[in-house]
């Protein structure tokens, strides 16, 4: 009845629906991106590793003993071995200075110097990767060769050691959230049982925030192994098999440092450019993996413990 | 008001002498070792003091006078004195055999200038300079962990004592490297900064010159990243939190924002080699797109975190006035989110400007080429450009072979700035509204 008595109102109003489901249409679209994007990088990646699989065969490929691109023959045991050791020895450092500054940051600190180091860390988690791998390059590389007295300092130990650096500030921001999430009613039921803060802490605080903690861990195993550039510059980019399996103190390569080092100089649609696909596309899925399953345990251990 | 034990205490002096000794020679590397002499008695007098201490403990608890003599506390601290169970014997003995042993090897000089030794086949020689510093900064090390548990008769105040001094060490540590990192640069690189360096181009393969071409170049990639990722990641951040009605759609997309979020960069640039240089050719589109798609989860996260901030009855209010949904975006919810949405957009800033993998072959170019402009204002997007990090990355590689170190502390130095302070920006801006709004 309104509508017919004013027209011209009814016209705004229909225009105005047209428009907002213009709007959604766009925003539509913008919310898919990411699904697309994601879509599109899995799709070229397999696309363009596809031939090189096809070639050598997947299994050879995985599991191949050598990587010598001059001579075509791409194994990746060695960038996987490389990989591995780099991750435990990095997580290892990582973890070792990262999750105690979480817990004197939520627990120890007080207001104003935790006012002044929550934003510093936070600051130092944004220093680009580029500026850890110079520094590298300078510092942690000259001093390891002449510590050890190694031919050259650039070593599995030597990328081991700065991602484990470069990622603590990463590790303690989100371990320091799940800290703090634990409801303070737990903590003072613990201390008003007589226990001690430091048994308060271990036994209560830190298996509350534990879902969080070993998410945070689990992602940063997936950052360890993305990152490129520092570790490009340190590990000395050597792939081949370190003698005694172990030895972090050898010259290495990992995924990232494979693929960032020699795409440089492949001519395009070379069998070594399908080969560096295919360590990306390996890379990829390990990460994606790895992504996933951090989710996942965060959701397990909090349907185990309680949600609060 | 408890009782000090004194030889624990003293003991604990001589151990973090030790230790911040042994720690020093570890790290700095000076040459010889002047204060191995020193080192041989403050660890033989850990040693004794320690096993005075051990006895005195044990007295204390056979005495039956208890820490502080009140006899509501004796049974406890009895328990604690005369009881030595295994699991706190052993360790306890194993250290101090582990002290001895040192002291021994060296006062009988198996541990001499010149030792040199490879283990398990390991590509390294461990030399008199690295191992006799470790091995004693090993034994302080659990020297100050026995002193702390005697000094406190093994009660839980002492564990508790113990854990939070190293929880508060490793604190210190992690500042002090930190802070290093940052000074080291701010040192070295203040020299090369000149008003030249920052406004001429670089040549001789960066040997002379400056970086004004890098750092226009960077500024123009995190722009178009920007213009290519806000709207989009605010865009889907605003339809996942306020339009979509399956929650199956928003599932799916909050997983490929996880993912995408943890693609490794180097992905992005194969990506990146893969799709856009085979369309656009090596250029500022292609990096911007590239870049642009790396901030997407970020900017999308941030957002979707402000927005979520907003309370309902903003929303209920803005719609019983009737307001359609995009109205009640546009006028109530977004302005309210706006800081969050901002420290965001800041963050993505930060993040494009400080990466490198995945411009490295779509977008950028090592000889000096500043970016061609149409009308003075619109740049060309089809030219490939020069970016800091891809600059200081080159340089890095020239390092051994020309004298480009000075350039590249330079260059090291004002990349670190630049991202240092938007990201301090994003910070403050957060902190400012998190104050100022409170629902």
């Amino acid at each position: 009845m309104n509508s017919m008595a004013h027209p011209e109102k009814r016209d705004l109003g229909r225009s105005r629906r047209y428009g907002d489901g213009f709007v959604e249409a766009l925003l539509f679209f913008a919310a898919i991106t990411s699904i697309l994007a994601m879509i599109l990088i899995f799709y070229f990646l397999t696309f363009e590793s596809f031939l090189a699989f096809r070639e050598v065969g997947i299994l050879d490929m995985l599991i191949g003993q050598k990587w010598h691109p001059a001579g075509e023959i791409f194994g990746m045991a060695p960038i996987i071995v490389g990989s591995i050791l780099i991750t435990f020895v990095a997580l290892f450092i990582n973890i070792l200075v990262g999750v105690p500054l979480a817990i004197y940051l939520s627990e120890l600190a007080g207001r104003r110097s935790r006012e002044l180091l929550k934003p510093a860390i936070e600051l130092l988690a944004g220093v680009p990767s580029i500026v850890y791998g110079f520094l590298g390059v300078l510092v942690l590389v000259v001093y390891l060769e002449r510590s050890f007295d190694m031919l050259t300092g650039r070593s599995i130990l030597a990328g081991a050691i700065l991602l484990g650096i470069m990622f603590i500030p990463a590790l303690t921001t989100i371990c320091e959230d799940a800290l703090r999430a634990v409801p303070k009613e737990f903590k003072e039921g613990s201390l008003a049982l007589g226990a001690t803060h430091w048994q308060t802490v271990r036994n209560v605080t830190l298996p509350a925030a534990s879902s969080g903690i070993i998410a945070a861990v689990i992602l940063n195993v997936g950052r360890i192994i993305g990152e490129t550039m520092a570790a490009l510059l340190v590990v000395g980019n050597v792939a081949r098999l370190p003698s005694p399996v172990f030895d972090a103190f050898d010259r290495g390569a990992i995924f990232t440092s494979v693929i960032a080092g020699e795409m440089g100089e492949v001519a395009h649609g070379s069998m070594h450019y399908h080969a560096l696909f295919a360590v990306g596309f390996v890379l990829l899925v390990i990460v994606t993996v790895i992504n996933i399953s951090a989710d996942l345990v965060r959701a397990a251990i909090q349907k185990k413990f309680g949600g609060y | 008001m408890k009782k000090i034990r004194p030889a624990p205490l003293a003991s604990l002096v001589v151990a973090l002498f030790l230790l911040a000794s042994s720690l020093y020679y570890l790290v700095v590397q000076p040459g010889d070792i002047p204060l191995v002499p020193f080192w041989e008695g403050g660890l033989l007098i850990c040693l004794v003091l320690m096993a005075v201490s051990i006895l005195a403990l044990h007295r204390e608890g056979v005495n039956g006078k208890g820490v502080d003599g009140k006899g509501a506390y004796k049974k406890v601290v009895d328990g604690k004195g005369v009881d030595w169970p295994l699991g706190r014997l052993l360790p306890l003995a194993a250290d101090l055999a582990y002290s001895l042993l040192i002291l021994l090897l060296i006062s009988s000089a198996r541990i001499r200038p010149g030792l040199e030794f490879e283990l398990l086949n390991l590509s390294a020689v461990f030399t008199y300079k690295i191992v006799l510093p470790f091995l004693v900064f090993l034994a302080s090390f659990l020297a100050i962990k026995d002193s702390i548990n005697l000094l406190y008769g093994y009660s839980t105040r002492g564990r508790e004592v113990l854990v939070f001094s190293m929880v508060r060490l490793s604190a210190v540590f992690t500042l002090l490297l930190l802070g290093g990192i940052i000074s080291v640069i701010l040192f070295r690189g203040m020299g090369a900064i000149s008003w030249e360096f920052l406004t001429s181009p670089h040549f001789r393969l960066g040997t002379e010159g400056g970086i004004s071409t890098c750092i226009q170049g960077t500024f123009w990639l995190v722009m178009g990243a920007m213009l290519i990722s806000a709207p989009l990641g605010i865009g889907a951040a605003i339809y996942l939190n306020e339009y979509s009605k399956h929650s199956g759609l928003k599932r799916v997309v909050t997983i490929a924002v996880g993912c995408l979020n943890g693609v490794p960069s180097v992905v992005y640039g194969l990506f990146g080699l893969a799709f856009l240089v085979a369309t656009f050719g090596l250029s500022l589109l292609a990096g911007s797109i590239i870049l642009g798609l790396m901030n997407l989860p970020t900017i999308i996260l941030t957002s979707q975190e402000a927005l979520k901030s907003v309370p309902n009855s903003l929303r209920e209010g803005s719609v019983a006035l009737g307001a359609t949904r995009w109205q009640t975006v546009k006028k109530v919810v977004i302005p309210s989110a706006l800081p969050g949405v901002l420290t965001g957009l800041i963050i993505g800033v930060a993040r494009a400007a400080g990466e490198t993998a995945p411009i490295m072959w779509t977008a950028v170019t090592f000889s000096a080429t500043p970016v061609h402009m149409f009308y003075g204002v619109v740049p060309d997007v089809s030219q490939p450009v020069n970016n800091l990090c891809y600059h200081l990355l080159n340089l890095i590689y020239f390092l051994g072979a020309w004298d480009v170190e000075e350039k590249a502390w330079g260059t090291a130095l004002v990349l670190l700035a630049l991202v240092l302070f938007i990201n301090m920006v994003a910070i403050l801006v957060r902190n400012h509204y998190r104050k100022k709004i409170s629902w």
